[in-house]
Protein backbone atom coordinates (compact mmCIF):
# COMPACT_ATOMS: atom_id res chain seq x y z
CA UNK A 1 0.00 0.00 0.00
CA UNK A 2 1.20 3.58 -0.44
CA UNK A 3 0.52 6.99 1.29
CA UNK A 4 -1.66 8.70 -0.75
CA UNK A 5 -1.76 11.91 1.03
CA UNK A 6 -0.04 14.23 3.79
CA UNK A 7 -1.45 13.18 7.32
CA UNK A 8 -0.44 13.83 11.17
CA UNK A 9 -1.41 12.24 13.92
CA UNK A 10 -0.31 13.06 17.89
CA UNK A 11 0.75 15.49 19.44
CA UNK A 12 4.19 16.58 20.97
CA UNK A 13 3.41 16.11 24.61
CA UNK A 14 5.56 14.65 26.79
CA UNK A 15 5.03 10.54 26.58
CA UNK A 16 3.30 11.32 23.23
CA UNK A 17 4.66 11.62 19.47
CA UNK A 18 3.85 12.95 16.10
CA UNK A 19 4.02 10.96 12.89
CA UNK A 20 3.72 12.57 9.80
CA UNK A 21 3.13 10.87 6.59
CA UNK A 22 3.21 11.77 3.11
CA UNK A 23 4.07 10.39 -0.70
CA UNK A 24 7.13 9.39 -1.55
CA UNK A 25 8.72 8.32 -4.97
CA UNK A 26 11.43 6.24 -3.81
CA UNK A 27 9.98 3.53 -1.80
CA UNK A 28 10.01 4.07 2.10
CA UNK A 29 11.64 6.23 3.89
CA UNK A 30 11.31 6.57 7.50
CA UNK A 31 13.00 9.28 9.61
CA UNK A 32 12.69 8.83 13.42
CA UNK A 33 13.81 11.59 16.00
CA UNK A 34 13.32 10.83 19.63
CA UNK A 35 14.38 12.39 22.62
CA UNK A 36 15.57 9.52 24.04
CA UNK A 37 17.25 7.50 20.60
CA UNK A 38 20.09 6.65 22.59
CA UNK A 39 18.27 4.23 24.91
CA UNK A 40 15.62 3.15 22.69
CA UNK A 41 16.16 4.19 19.51
CA UNK A 42 15.99 0.27 17.97
CA UNK A 43 13.06 -0.55 19.39
CA UNK A 44 11.34 2.55 18.40
CA UNK A 45 12.59 1.78 15.07
CA UNK A 46 11.60 -1.97 15.29
CA UNK A 47 7.60 -1.07 16.68
CA UNK A 48 7.17 1.75 13.76
CA UNK A 49 8.38 -0.80 10.76
CA UNK A 50 6.36 -3.61 12.14
CA UNK A 51 3.09 -1.29 12.59
CA UNK A 52 3.91 -0.38 8.59
CA UNK A 53 4.31 -3.45 7.61
CA UNK A 54 1.49 -4.65 9.31
CA UNK A 55 -0.63 -2.42 6.82
CA UNK A 56 1.81 -3.34 4.15
CA UNK A 57 2.88 -0.13 3.71
CA UNK A 58 6.03 -0.09 0.72
CA UNK A 59 6.10 3.88 -0.64
CA UNK A 60 5.76 6.57 1.26
CA UNK A 61 7.78 9.40 3.40
CA UNK A 62 7.21 8.68 7.44
CA UNK A 63 8.34 11.24 9.86
CA UNK A 64 8.06 10.46 13.94
CA UNK A 65 9.18 12.93 16.05
CA UNK A 66 8.85 11.31 19.50
CA UNK A 67 8.68 12.36 22.92
CA UNK A 68 8.98 9.19 25.01
CA UNK A 69 5.97 7.54 24.00
CA UNK A 70 5.43 3.83 25.19
CA UNK A 71 5.03 1.22 22.18
CA UNK A 72 1.49 0.85 22.51
CA UNK A 73 1.41 4.67 22.05
CA UNK A 74 3.23 4.80 19.23
CA UNK A 75 1.63 1.57 17.42
CA UNK A 76 -1.57 3.97 17.91
CA UNK A 77 0.07 7.01 16.38
CA UNK A 78 1.62 5.72 13.29
CA UNK A 79 -1.71 3.21 12.68
CA UNK A 80 -3.82 6.58 12.82
CA UNK A 81 -1.36 8.58 10.72
CA UNK A 82 -1.66 5.44 8.11
CA UNK A 83 -5.40 5.27 8.18
CA UNK A 84 -5.26 9.22 7.43
CA UNK A 85 -2.81 8.89 4.94
CA UNK A 86 -3.72 6.44 2.73
CA UNK A 87 -7.62 7.20 2.63
CA UNK A 88 -8.35 3.99 3.35
CA UNK A 89 -12.43 3.47 3.29
CA UNK A 90 -12.36 -0.11 4.88
CA UNK A 91 -10.25 -0.33 8.02
CA UNK A 92 -8.58 -3.72 8.81
CA UNK A 93 -9.69 -3.72 12.32
CA UNK A 94 -7.93 -7.68 12.54
CA UNK A 95 -4.82 -5.96 11.98
CA UNK A 96 -4.78 -3.46 14.67
CA UNK B 1 -0.53 28.34 39.41
CA UNK B 2 -2.25 27.80 35.73
CA UNK B 3 -4.39 25.25 35.28
CA UNK B 4 -4.41 23.52 31.83
CA UNK B 5 -8.50 22.64 32.13
CA UNK B 6 -9.52 26.32 31.53
CA UNK B 7 -7.64 26.39 28.12
CA UNK B 8 -9.32 26.53 24.79
CA UNK B 9 -7.98 27.23 21.21
CA UNK B 10 -9.67 29.21 18.17
CA UNK B 11 -8.87 30.22 14.97
CA UNK B 12 -9.47 33.73 14.02
CA UNK B 13 -9.48 35.47 10.35
CA UNK B 14 -7.26 38.36 10.72
CA UNK B 15 -10.40 40.51 8.57
CA UNK B 16 -11.53 40.52 11.42
CA UNK B 17 -10.60 44.09 12.78
CA UNK B 18 -11.68 43.69 16.22
CA UNK B 19 -10.31 40.23 16.65
CA UNK B 20 -6.99 41.37 14.88
CA UNK B 21 -6.89 44.56 17.10
CA UNK B 22 -6.44 41.97 20.14
CA UNK B 23 -4.11 39.69 18.97
CA UNK B 24 -1.77 43.14 18.10
CA UNK B 25 -1.95 43.96 21.20
CA UNK B 26 -1.08 40.84 22.68
CA UNK B 27 2.11 40.83 20.60
CA UNK B 28 3.03 44.10 21.05
CA UNK B 29 3.20 43.45 25.23
CA UNK B 30 5.39 40.54 24.29
CA UNK B 31 7.42 43.09 22.30
CA UNK B 32 6.57 41.60 19.08
CA UNK B 33 4.79 43.52 15.79
CA UNK B 34 2.26 41.79 13.19
CA UNK B 35 3.41 41.12 9.82
CA UNK B 36 0.51 42.20 7.45
CA UNK B 37 0.36 38.62 5.39
CA UNK B 38 -0.56 36.87 8.52
CA UNK B 39 -4.28 35.12 7.53
CA UNK B 40 -5.18 33.30 10.36
CA UNK B 41 -4.13 33.44 14.25
CA UNK B 42 -4.78 30.25 16.16
CA UNK B 43 -4.79 31.74 19.80
CA UNK B 44 -5.33 30.08 23.16
CA UNK B 45 -7.60 31.66 25.81
CA UNK B 46 -7.40 30.96 29.46
CA UNK B 47 -11.09 31.96 30.29
CA UNK B 48 -11.29 34.99 28.35
CA UNK B 49 -7.88 36.08 28.24
CA UNK B 50 -5.44 35.95 25.20
CA UNK B 51 -2.42 33.79 26.58
CA UNK B 52 -0.72 32.55 23.45
CA UNK B 53 -1.15 33.48 19.35
CA UNK B 54 0.72 31.92 16.13
CA UNK B 55 0.01 33.39 12.98
CA UNK B 56 -0.56 31.65 9.59
CA UNK B 57 0.74 33.30 6.42
CA UNK B 58 0.27 30.64 3.81
CA UNK B 59 2.66 28.01 4.43
CA UNK B 60 4.64 30.23 7.52
CA UNK B 61 4.09 30.55 10.90
CA UNK B 62 5.01 33.70 12.69
CA UNK B 63 4.20 36.02 14.71
CA UNK B 64 4.42 32.88 18.07
CA UNK B 65 4.27 34.79 21.54
CA UNK B 66 2.84 32.82 25.02
CA UNK B 67 1.97 35.02 27.93
CA UNK B 68 4.86 35.51 30.60
CA UNK B 69 3.23 33.38 33.42
CA UNK B 70 2.55 30.78 30.75
CA UNK B 71 5.98 30.07 29.52
CA UNK B 72 7.53 27.42 31.59
CA UNK B 73 4.64 25.11 30.84
CA UNK B 74 3.64 23.36 27.48
CA UNK B 75 1.27 25.54 26.10
CA UNK B 76 3.67 27.17 23.70
CA UNK B 77 4.07 23.76 22.41
CA UNK B 78 0.25 23.06 21.98
CA UNK B 79 -0.47 26.39 20.07
CA UNK B 80 2.58 25.32 17.77
CA UNK B 81 0.43 22.30 17.11
CA UNK B 82 -2.94 24.07 16.91
CA UNK B 83 -1.42 26.15 14.15
CA UNK B 84 0.41 23.23 12.02
CA UNK B 85 -2.75 21.33 12.31
CA UNK B 86 -4.85 24.46 11.20
CA UNK B 87 -2.46 24.75 8.36
CA UNK B 88 -2.93 21.23 7.61
CA UNK B 89 -6.59 21.92 7.16
CA UNK B 90 -5.72 24.83 5.08
CA UNK B 91 -3.90 22.37 2.37
CA UNK B 92 -0.23 23.15 3.64
CA UNK B 93 1.64 20.43 5.04
CA UNK B 94 4.78 21.58 4.77
CA UNK B 95 5.59 24.49 6.69
CA UNK B 96 8.50 27.40 7.46
CA UNK B 97 8.56 28.81 11.02
CA UNK B 98 10.39 32.29 11.23
CA UNK B 99 12.00 33.17 14.49
CA UNK B 100 14.89 34.77 15.79
CA UNK B 101 17.98 32.24 16.26
CA UNK B 102 17.83 31.65 20.18
CA UNK B 103 14.25 30.84 19.85
CA UNK B 104 15.56 27.81 17.64
CA UNK B 105 15.86 25.43 20.50
CA UNK B 106 12.24 25.81 21.70
CA UNK B 107 10.73 24.99 18.21
CA UNK B 108 13.22 22.49 17.48
CA UNK B 109 11.01 20.55 20.99
CA UNK B 110 8.08 21.32 18.55
CA UNK B 111 9.36 19.37 15.33
CA UNK B 112 10.79 22.32 13.47
CA UNK B 113 14.46 22.17 11.71
CA UNK B 114 16.93 24.97 10.95
CA UNK B 115 17.32 25.52 7.71
CA UNK B 116 19.22 29.44 7.17
CA UNK B 117 20.33 31.33 10.08
CA UNK B 118 20.68 35.03 9.15
CA UNK B 119 23.22 36.73 11.89
CA UNK B 120 21.68 37.37 15.04
CA UNK B 121 18.27 38.46 12.92
CA UNK B 122 16.48 35.71 12.33
CA UNK B 123 16.12 31.96 11.57
CA UNK B 124 14.09 30.17 9.37
CA UNK B 125 12.65 26.48 10.00
CA UNK B 126 10.57 23.94 8.37
CA UNK B 127 8.71 21.42 9.82
CA UNK B 128 10.70 18.38 8.48
CA UNK B 129 14.00 17.08 8.77
CA UNK B 130 14.68 16.02 5.67
CA UNK B 131 12.89 18.84 3.39
CA UNK B 132 15.43 20.70 1.68
CA UNK B 133 18.27 17.32 1.71
CA UNK B 134 15.15 15.56 -0.20
CA UNK B 135 14.41 18.26 -2.68
CA UNK B 136 18.22 18.63 -3.51
CA UNK B 137 18.24 15.09 -3.73
CA UNK B 138 15.84 14.97 -6.50
CA UNK B 139 17.21 18.35 -8.50
CA UNK B 140 20.94 16.48 -7.95
CA UNK B 141 19.73 13.41 -9.21
CA UNK B 142 17.93 14.27 -12.41
CA UNK B 143 18.66 17.87 -13.35
CA UNK B 144 22.54 17.83 -12.53
CA UNK B 145 24.83 18.23 -15.50
CA UNK B 146 28.28 17.85 -15.55
CA UNK B 147 29.83 20.96 -17.31
CA UNK B 148 31.42 23.36 -15.80
CA UNK B 149 30.20 26.70 -16.42
CA UNK B 150 26.42 25.83 -15.12
CA UNK B 151 24.31 29.22 -14.83
CA UNK B 152 20.78 29.95 -13.15
CA UNK B 153 17.94 32.00 -13.27
CA UNK B 154 14.57 32.55 -10.76
CA UNK B 155 11.92 34.22 -12.93
CA UNK B 156 8.31 35.24 -12.00
CA UNK B 157 7.47 35.78 -15.95
CA UNK B 158 3.98 37.47 -15.09
CA UNK B 159 3.71 37.02 -18.05
CA UNK B 160 7.22 35.59 -20.13
CA UNK B 161 7.96 38.52 -22.29
CA UNK B 162 10.47 39.08 -25.30
CA UNK B 163 12.78 40.58 -22.42
CA UNK B 164 12.47 37.40 -20.14
CA UNK B 165 13.60 35.20 -23.54
CA UNK B 166 16.52 37.87 -24.00
CA UNK B 167 17.80 37.52 -20.68
CA UNK B 168 17.75 33.57 -21.13
CA UNK B 169 19.25 33.46 -24.66
CA UNK B 170 22.09 35.59 -22.80
CA UNK B 171 22.47 33.69 -20.19
CA UNK B 172 22.93 30.25 -22.28
CA UNK B 173 25.33 31.80 -24.28
CA UNK B 174 27.36 32.70 -21.46
CA UNK B 175 27.13 28.86 -19.58
CA UNK B 176 27.58 25.72 -20.89
CA UNK B 177 23.80 24.89 -19.22
CA UNK B 178 21.87 26.92 -17.83
CA UNK B 179 18.75 25.95 -15.00
CA UNK B 180 15.57 28.35 -14.98
CA UNK B 181 13.36 28.34 -12.08
CA UNK B 182 9.70 29.94 -12.20
CA UNK B 183 8.18 31.38 -9.42
CA UNK B 184 6.34 28.99 -7.78
CA UNK B 185 4.26 30.70 -5.94
CA UNK B 186 0.48 31.74 -7.22
CA UNK B 187 0.09 35.35 -6.46
CA UNK B 188 0.53 36.91 -9.80
CA UNK B 189 -1.82 37.65 -12.02
CA UNK B 190 -1.29 34.72 -14.36
CA UNK B 191 -1.23 31.24 -12.71
CA UNK B 192 1.89 29.40 -12.40
CA UNK B 193 0.78 26.79 -14.39
CA UNK B 194 0.19 29.09 -17.41
CA UNK B 195 3.68 31.37 -16.58
CA UNK B 196 5.57 27.79 -16.66
CA UNK B 197 4.05 26.65 -19.57
CA UNK B 198 4.84 30.05 -21.16
CA UNK B 199 8.50 30.10 -20.39
CA UNK B 200 8.83 26.62 -21.57
CA UNK B 201 7.84 26.79 -24.85
CA UNK B 202 9.62 30.04 -25.45
CA UNK B 203 12.72 28.40 -24.44
CA UNK B 204 12.10 25.24 -26.48
CA UNK B 205 14.29 25.93 -29.03
CA UNK B 206 17.24 26.59 -26.38
CA UNK B 207 18.96 23.19 -26.20
CA UNK B 208 20.99 23.68 -23.01
CA UNK B 209 18.00 24.74 -20.92
CA UNK B 210 16.01 23.17 -18.52
CA UNK B 211 13.15 25.01 -16.98
CA UNK B 212 12.08 24.20 -13.33
CA UNK B 213 8.66 24.42 -11.67
CA UNK B 214 9.79 26.66 -8.79
CA UNK B 215 9.53 25.14 -5.59
CA UNK B 216 9.02 26.87 -1.76
CA UNK B 217 12.47 27.11 -1.53
CA UNK B 218 12.76 29.72 -3.88
CA UNK B 219 11.32 33.05 -3.50
CA UNK B 220 7.93 31.45 -2.69
CA UNK B 221 5.95 33.54 0.57
CA UNK B 222 7.83 31.48 3.02
CA UNK B 223 10.93 32.83 2.12
CA UNK B 224 10.21 35.79 0.96
CA UNK B 225 7.11 37.50 1.59
CA UNK B 226 7.93 40.96 1.06
CA UNK B 227 8.30 40.40 -2.91
CA UNK B 228 4.29 39.76 -2.81
CA UNK B 229 4.17 43.20 -1.04
CA UNK B 230 4.85 45.48 -3.58
CA UNK B 231 2.48 48.29 -3.09
CA UNK B 232 4.86 49.30 0.44
CA UNK B 233 7.95 49.30 -2.00
CA UNK B 234 9.87 48.02 0.94
CA UNK B 235 11.94 45.13 0.94
CA UNK B 236 12.67 43.48 3.88
CA UNK B 237 16.40 42.77 3.33
CA UNK B 238 15.96 39.58 6.01
CA UNK B 239 14.01 37.94 3.82
CA UNK B 240 16.05 38.62 0.75
CA UNK B 241 18.74 37.71 2.56
CA UNK B 242 16.97 34.67 3.78
CA UNK B 243 16.23 33.40 0.05
CA UNK B 244 19.34 34.01 -1.38
CA UNK B 245 21.41 32.27 1.56
CA UNK B 246 18.98 28.81 0.52
CA UNK B 247 20.26 29.14 -2.80
CA UNK B 248 23.75 29.85 -2.18
CA UNK B 249 23.92 27.17 0.79
CA UNK B 250 21.40 24.50 -1.39
CA UNK B 251 20.28 24.80 -4.60
CA UNK B 252 23.55 26.08 -6.35
CA UNK B 253 25.86 23.21 -4.94
CA UNK B 254 22.72 20.16 -6.05
CA UNK B 255 22.90 21.93 -9.65
CA UNK B 256 26.64 23.37 -9.21
CA UNK B 257 25.28 26.80 -10.52
CA UNK B 258 28.08 28.91 -10.41
CA UNK B 259 26.66 31.91 -11.53
CA UNK B 260 23.35 33.77 -11.63
CA UNK B 261 22.03 35.72 -14.39
CA UNK B 262 19.12 38.79 -13.69
CA UNK B 263 17.99 41.76 -16.10
CA UNK B 264 18.79 45.18 -14.85
CA UNK B 265 16.24 47.04 -12.81
CA UNK B 266 15.21 50.67 -13.53
CA UNK B 267 11.87 50.97 -12.62
CA UNK B 268 10.69 48.44 -9.16
CA UNK B 269 12.34 49.16 -6.27
CA UNK B 270 11.97 46.14 -4.85
CA UNK B 271 13.40 44.11 -7.40
CA UNK B 272 16.20 46.62 -7.77
CA UNK B 273 17.09 46.09 -3.66
CA UNK B 274 16.62 42.62 -4.49
CA UNK B 275 19.45 42.96 -7.40
CA UNK B 276 21.66 44.57 -4.72
CA UNK B 277 21.37 42.25 -1.97
CA UNK B 278 22.05 39.26 -4.40
CA UNK B 279 25.61 40.56 -5.11
CA UNK B 280 26.04 40.78 -1.23
CA UNK B 281 24.74 36.94 -0.30
CA UNK B 282 25.84 35.37 -3.33
CA UNK B 283 29.19 36.59 -4.20
CA UNK B 284 30.65 38.01 -0.82
CA UNK B 285 33.56 35.03 0.01
CA UNK B 286 33.80 36.29 3.60
CA UNK B 287 29.74 35.96 4.80
CA UNK B 288 29.71 32.64 4.91
CA UNK B 289 32.58 28.80 3.39
CA UNK B 290 29.72 27.90 0.67
CA UNK B 291 30.72 28.48 -2.67
CA UNK B 292 30.13 32.17 -4.34
CA UNK B 293 27.77 32.12 -7.01
CA UNK B 294 28.45 34.76 -9.86
CA UNK B 295 25.75 37.23 -10.38
CA UNK B 296 25.70 38.74 -14.03
CA UNK B 297 22.84 41.50 -14.41
CA UNK B 298 22.07 41.95 -18.16
CA UNK B 299 21.13 45.11 -19.38
CA UNK B 300 16.95 45.13 -19.95
CA UNK B 301 16.18 45.67 -23.92
CA UNK B 302 13.72 47.91 -25.27
CA UNK B 303 11.22 47.29 -27.71
CA UNK B 304 10.97 49.04 -31.63
CA UNK B 305 9.81 52.53 -29.91
CA UNK B 306 12.20 52.50 -27.39
CA UNK B 307 9.70 51.29 -24.53
CA UNK B 308 11.50 49.36 -21.83
CA UNK B 309 10.32 45.66 -21.97
CA UNK B 310 8.97 44.43 -18.81
CA UNK B 311 6.28 42.43 -17.61
CA UNK B 312 4.22 45.41 -15.72
CA UNK B 313 4.65 47.28 -18.84
CA UNK B 314 2.70 44.59 -20.45
CA UNK B 315 0.35 43.89 -17.83
CA UNK B 316 -0.72 47.76 -18.07
CA UNK B 317 -1.25 47.57 -22.03
CA UNK B 318 -3.40 44.09 -21.34
CA UNK B 319 -5.30 46.37 -18.87
CA UNK B 320 -5.88 49.10 -22.03
CA UNK B 321 -6.64 45.98 -24.03
CA UNK B 322 -4.08 47.46 -26.12
CA UNK B 323 -2.88 44.32 -28.04
CA UNK B 324 -0.44 46.09 -30.61
CA UNK B 325 1.93 46.87 -27.72
CA UNK B 326 1.23 43.85 -25.92
CA UNK B 327 2.67 42.09 -29.17
CA UNK B 328 5.79 44.04 -29.43
CA UNK B 329 6.50 42.81 -26.18
CA UNK B 330 6.19 39.29 -25.96
CA UNK B 331 7.50 36.56 -28.05
CA UNK B 332 4.88 34.82 -30.54
CA UNK B 333 4.57 31.70 -27.90
CA UNK B 334 3.25 33.70 -25.29
CA UNK B 335 0.37 35.16 -27.22
CA UNK B 336 -2.03 32.64 -26.91
CA UNK B 337 -1.84 32.99 -23.50
CA UNK B 338 -2.71 36.12 -23.49
CA UNK B 339 -5.77 36.04 -25.44
CA UNK B 340 -6.95 33.35 -23.82
CA UNK B 341 -6.31 35.07 -20.61
CA UNK B 342 -8.04 38.23 -21.62
CA UNK B 343 -10.86 36.56 -22.63
CA UNK B 344 -11.32 35.06 -18.96
CA UNK B 345 -10.10 37.91 -16.52
CA UNK B 346 -10.68 41.73 -16.31
CA UNK B 347 -7.66 43.60 -14.65
CA UNK B 348 -8.62 44.31 -11.64
CA UNK B 349 -6.12 46.75 -9.46
CA UNK B 350 -4.42 44.40 -7.34
CA UNK B 351 -3.42 42.52 -10.25
CA UNK B 352 -1.34 45.29 -11.22
CA UNK B 353 0.76 45.75 -8.34
CA UNK B 354 1.46 42.23 -7.96
CA UNK B 355 5.44 40.93 -8.76
CA UNK B 356 6.45 41.16 -11.75
CA UNK B 357 9.67 39.71 -12.62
Amino acid sequence: MKIVKAAIAGTLESSDLVVKVSPGDEGLDIIIHSEVYKQFGEQITAVVKETLSAFDITQGEIIVEDKGALDCVIRARVQAAILRGTASETIAWEKL
Amino acid sequence: MYSDQALTFETMDTHNVARREEVARFLTSNGLGIDDDIEQFVVARCHRDLVACAGIAGNTLKCIAVETGWRRTSLGLKVIHEAEVQAIQNGEHQLFLLTTPDNVKAFRGCGFYPLVTLDHRATLMENTPVGIQHYCRKLRAHHRVMAANVGGIVMNANPFTSGHLYLIEQAAKACDWLHVFVVGEDLSAFSFQDRFAMVKEGARHLKTVTVHPGSRYIISRGTFPGYFLKEKQIVNEVYAAIDLILFRQYIAPALNIRQRFVGTEPFCKVTAQYNRAMHHWLEDETIMTDAAVRVNEIPRITDENNLPISASAVRRALKKNDLNTVKRMVPATTMPYLIRWLSHHLFTESDCGLANV
